[in-house]
């Protein structure tokens, strides 16, 4: 027999104690969730370096003309180190949009019983959003990092590419929480995020499309952080306007999956009414 | 006695399905009943109606006090260990502490896998960490979808010891079961028959529908 010091109390506060206030214990969780992705931290560590050893090794060093839209300036830059930019956005996108959608897509029964239970969606929500940017900010960091091994631009240029990186992996990981709300199955996310992430980095580079230049690019993703990337490390420029169209992608995609999100967690709880004591008086009309 | 669980005239259909046409059921504290039915008979989609995880095409359903749902899949976060799917539905709950918790630990027997993944748990005690989250805050009704698939003897005997303690609490609990020969332990049986429920006690005959055998 349970005694009744082990009865369960409601906490006098709406957030609950402060060992389980709803936001932080759902920030320390989501944290936890989307770093355990084991083949995801093997990408990182294995993939990103020999991703960037293998572009350099292939393409050298032979000039490739490169527009910067908002100024309609062409520069004249090294090949390599542009396919460096271009490699390290794909690899982003790829690892970051995989590692979140997988960690979105198993929790969401976990998530909608978490809400059945008390806690609040805006909790959840806040939580999430908050561990991707964290996520992305650092996996971001990291991929730049190693890409000073290969290449050792201004610091000017190394903060813009980082900021790049930055935007393509909030952008990525963004879509991926969209489509681990939105799709059921493992083979159907990971070959959306593989394919869009490829043709979309792909074609801003012109090494490997001969049409990079030419203004249908700026409909992509990778676009802004492209273009903002290059115009630091290569004109010395700050193109805000196309970094801020790059948030602007990660909005858009995050905004779409935590609608989504919160109209597939929603539960049909007993709405409560207040009656006298602790009891409540639930009515539920279908 | 105040009955703290009333449904009535739920209806659900699937389609041109129809699983629930007018189901009707009330608990009150300290009672313990079962749904029984044939396999497809809907008596996972009347939990559903009940908990009010399931749109339902009408009926209603008043409940007084706090609701525990276990459902027949355990859902949890593989990442997760058992101590810490305890720490975020104490904050579901907004609960002070994990006595409770920590004590359906022990009573369940799987206390030594406290600090375990989810992931990593046996199939029997991923069940028990399933129908812990659904007791952690003490509810006042208690709807459980099969809570048993997956445990061992001695466990399943914990499980009754623990239903027992829940009743002399008060809890009303409403149990989705196939096991005939249990059947004597329950104050009444709900017969979920062409979408109604028809209640009877643990002695009577069936009058329609054929129970599932283990």
């Amino acid at each position: 027999m349970t005694g009744p010091e082990q009865t369960a109390r409601p906490a006098a506060d709406a957030d609950g104690p402060a060992g389980f206030a709803q936001f932080p214990t759902a920030l320390r969780f989501a944290l936890r969730n989307q770093t355990r992705n084991r083949l995801a931290a093997v990408l990182l560590v294995v993939f990103v370096p020999v991703w960037y050893a293998l572009m350099m090794a292939m393409v050298g060093h032979q000039s490739l003309s490169f527009k910067l839209f908002s100024t309609g300036q062409v520069l004249v830059v090294d090949g390599g180190q542009l396919t460096l930019i271009s490699a390290g956005l794909n690899a982003l996108s790829l690892i970051v949009g995989f590692a979140v959608f997988d960690a979105i897509r198993k929790a969401l029964n976990f998530d909608r019983r978490l809400v059945f239970a008390g806690y609040r969606q805006a909790g959840l929500i806040g939580a999430k959003t908050l561990s991707i940017g964290i996520i992305a900010s650092c996996v971001a960091l990291y991929a730049a990092v190693v890409l000073l091994v290969f290449w050792r631009p201004s610091i000017a240029g190394w903060l813009a590419i980082v900021a790049g990186y930055a935007v393509i992996a909030l952008t990525y990981g963004a879509f991926g929480l969209l489509l681990g709300v939105l799709v059921k199955g493992d083979l159907e996310g990971f070959f959306l995020i593989i394919m869009g992430g490829l043709m979309d980095t792909f074609l801003q580079n012109p090494l490997g499309n001969p049409l990079a230049n030419k203004p249908v690019l700026e409909w992509f993703p990778s676009f802004g952080p492209m273009q903002f990337a290059v115009g630091g490390a290569f004109g010395n420029t700050a193109l805000w306007g196309r970094l801020l169209i790059g948030l602007a992608w990660s909005a858009g995609f995050a905004l779409c999956g935590l609608v989504v999100f919160r109209v597939k967690t929603r539960t049909r709880r007993h709405q409560a009414q207040p009656v006298a004591g602790r009891d409540r008086r639930v009515v539920t009309a279908h | 006695m105040t009955a703290v669980l009333v449904a009535e005239g739920i209806r659900k259909s699937y389609g041109h399905h129809q699983v629930l046409a007018g189901a009707d059921l009330q608990v009150e504290p300290g009672q313990l009943v079962a749904v029984v039915g044939e396999n497809g008979a809907g008596k996972s989609t009347l939990l559903k109606a009940l908990a009010g995880t399931l749109k339902t095409d009408g009926g209603t359903v008043e409940l007084t006090g706090t609701l525990g749902y276990c459902p027949q899949q355990a859902v949890l976060s593989d990442n997760l260990t058992v101590g810490q799917h305890l720490r975020y539905f104490a904050a579901a709950y907004q609960l002070a502490d994990l006595a409770r918790g920590e004590s359906l630990l022990d009573q369940l027997g799987y206390a030594k896998y406290r600090n375990t993944s989810a992931g990593a748990l046996s199939g029997g005690t991923r069940q028990k960490l399933n129908l812990t989250l659904a007791l952690l805050h003490d509810p006042d009704v208690l709807l459980l979808d099969e809570p048993y698939q997956g445990f061992d003897w001695e466990t399943y005997l914990r499980f009754w010891d623990l239903v027992g303690d829940l009743r002399e609490r008060g809890t009303a609990i409403v149990l989705i079961t196939h096991l005939v020969f249990e059947q004597d332990r329950f104050d009444v049986l709900a017969d979920l028959v062409h979408g109604r429920l028809q209640l009877r006690s643990p002695h009577e005959s069936p009058s329609g529908g054929d129970d599932d055998r283990p």
